[in-house]
């Protein structure tokens, strides 16, 4: 056998001795990383309502368990309607609840962002315009530039601010080229966060990102305005 | 110096681990994988977690390696290596997400780079290739412990002075900050590493003159 086709064969053996390695040990894990993911998911629906201390550190089961008793897991059509609990189709929703009431709604965010996508969630408050909190949980950016987006500095400015504006046309919330004290006009800083140095692309793209989910949202929202909450179906 | 301890290190194995710890570490003395050492050393549990996947994958890309380099074409060596080395890395980060989801949320990126980690190749390269599979093993957890040792030294300090804490633990009292201490911000960027590793390094290297 020539040195050539030695080499070759030797290549061919390892690629399938490491690529069943692989396939073992990523067949055999799932079950474990997807329950994790799961949790932290839950994890991020309760840290955008601000239903977490932030210093404190929560079990997977208490996560669990908050998320049970505070989040409903619901789906709304293209009108804003709730759709039935089983349904397929539809945009997904989470709502808040507190003392009976719905305190604020869940948008799951999964926008474009400079390497990947940005999956996260954005909690607005039962009037339909003010943002209560803003998490993520999955992103490929660039740790200490685009990746501060998962720290807590730059998503604290995101409580408050306002997806509409006076007359109750859609603004959505945009990432500010710098701090939004410098480069937003007074009347509009309410619709603005500060950016991050560094990470123009990803501010530039999660801004169109969150527009976009909120014009789908919108309906929703809509109703939020008009009358503080939305028709659920029943729920046995 | 009693005759136990005179034979304990005058070994062979004792020699290598010394070595790696201190007259080779890998961090202070060769300069190699300053880029996850800036990373990873905030704080102390990721420092740990990082100190260990990267021992796990040195000690067993060298074993592994070790007992092909008989067999291992010339012509494909490097891509050999590659391989064992980014199956290992992928597994130790599968496990991570497994099983240390939040660590291995904070070490993001840095699991999978242990791959271009240049520790780990180069002793793939200098040593398994012509050592035999046991001592090729050591090597690896020697030069892995060396890393780590360094890492978290430099975690410690920077945890300690960046945030007052060790291992998570408050340990600057609430009555120091009371009276005006102020927790050394520089220390948990990356900056703050650069200047402690310089300072690890010239301890080493002003200790080592004598």
């Amino acid at each position: 056998m020539s040195d050539a086709m030695k080499s070759l064969l030797f290549a061919a053996v390892i690629g399938i001795v490491c690529s069943l390695l692989l396939t073992a040990a990523s067949s055999g894990l799932k079950a474990f990383q997807q329950e994790n993911a799961l949790v932290d998911r839950q994890r991020n629906v309760l840290k955008s309502v601000g239903a977490l201390e932030p210093e404190r550190k929560y079990g997977t089961d208490e996560i669990k368990e908050l998320f049970a008793a505070a989040i409903k897991d619901i789906r709304v059509d293209a009108n804003g309607q709730v759709l039935d609990a089983d349904a397929a189709s539809g945009l997904p929703l989470f709502l808040y609840t507190r003392d009976g009431q719905v305190q604020s709604y869940i948008v799951p965010v999964d926008s474009r962002g400079l390497w990947g996508r940005i999956y996260g969630y954005l909690a607005i408050d039962n009037d339909g315009r003010t943002v209560t909190g803003f998490s993520v949980y999955q992103h490929s950016e660039t740790p200490g530039l685009g990746g501060e987006i998962e720290k807590p500095w730059f998503q604290q400015n995101f409580v408050g601010r306002q997806i509409v504006d006076a007359q109750g046309n859609l603004t959505s919330v945009g990432i500010a080229k710098g701090k939004v004290a410098e480069v937003i006009a007074p009347e509009r800083k309410d619709h603005y966060v500060d950016g991050i140095s560094g990470a123009t692309l990803t501010g530039r793209y999660l801004s169109e990102g969150l527009k976009d989910i909120l014009k789908a949202y919108e309906p929703v929202s809509r109703r939020f305005r008009d009358e503080g909450r939305i028709e659920l179906p029943e729920i046995s | 110096m009693t005759t136990a301890t005179a034979k304990l290190t005058s070994t062979q194995g004792y020699r290598m681990v010394a070595d790696a710890l201190w007259k080779t570490n890998p961090i202070s003395k060769q300069v190699l994988g300053i880029c996850s050492a800036l990373a990873v050393t905030v704080q102390m549990n990721t420092a740990i977690v990082m100190a260990l996947a990267l021992t796990f994958v040195v000690a067993f890309s060298n074993l592994i390696i070790s007992m092909m380099r008989n067999a291992i074409p010339r012509n494909i060596r490097i891509i050999v290596e590659v391989a064992v080395i980014a199956t290992l890395v992928i597994i130790a980060d599968e496990v991570l997400k497994a099983f240390l989801f939040n660590i291995s949320k904070q070490l993001s990126v840095f699991v999978g780079l242990i791959i271009t980690n240049c520790i780990v190749m180069g002793r793939a390269e200098t040593y398994a290739m012509a050592n035999p599979p046991g001592r090729s093993f050591l090597d690896g957890v020697a030069n892995g412990l060396g890393y780590g040792s360094i890492l978290i030294g430099v975690a410690f300090f920077r945890e300690l002075l960046g945030s007052g804490k060790i291992l998570g633990f408050q340990v600057v009292p609430q009555l120091a900050y009371d009276l005006g201490y102020t927790d050394m911000g520089l220390m948990l960027l990356a900056p703050g590493a650069f200047i402690v590793i310089g300072l690890f390094v010239w301890l080493e290297h002003s200790l080592l003159k004598d």
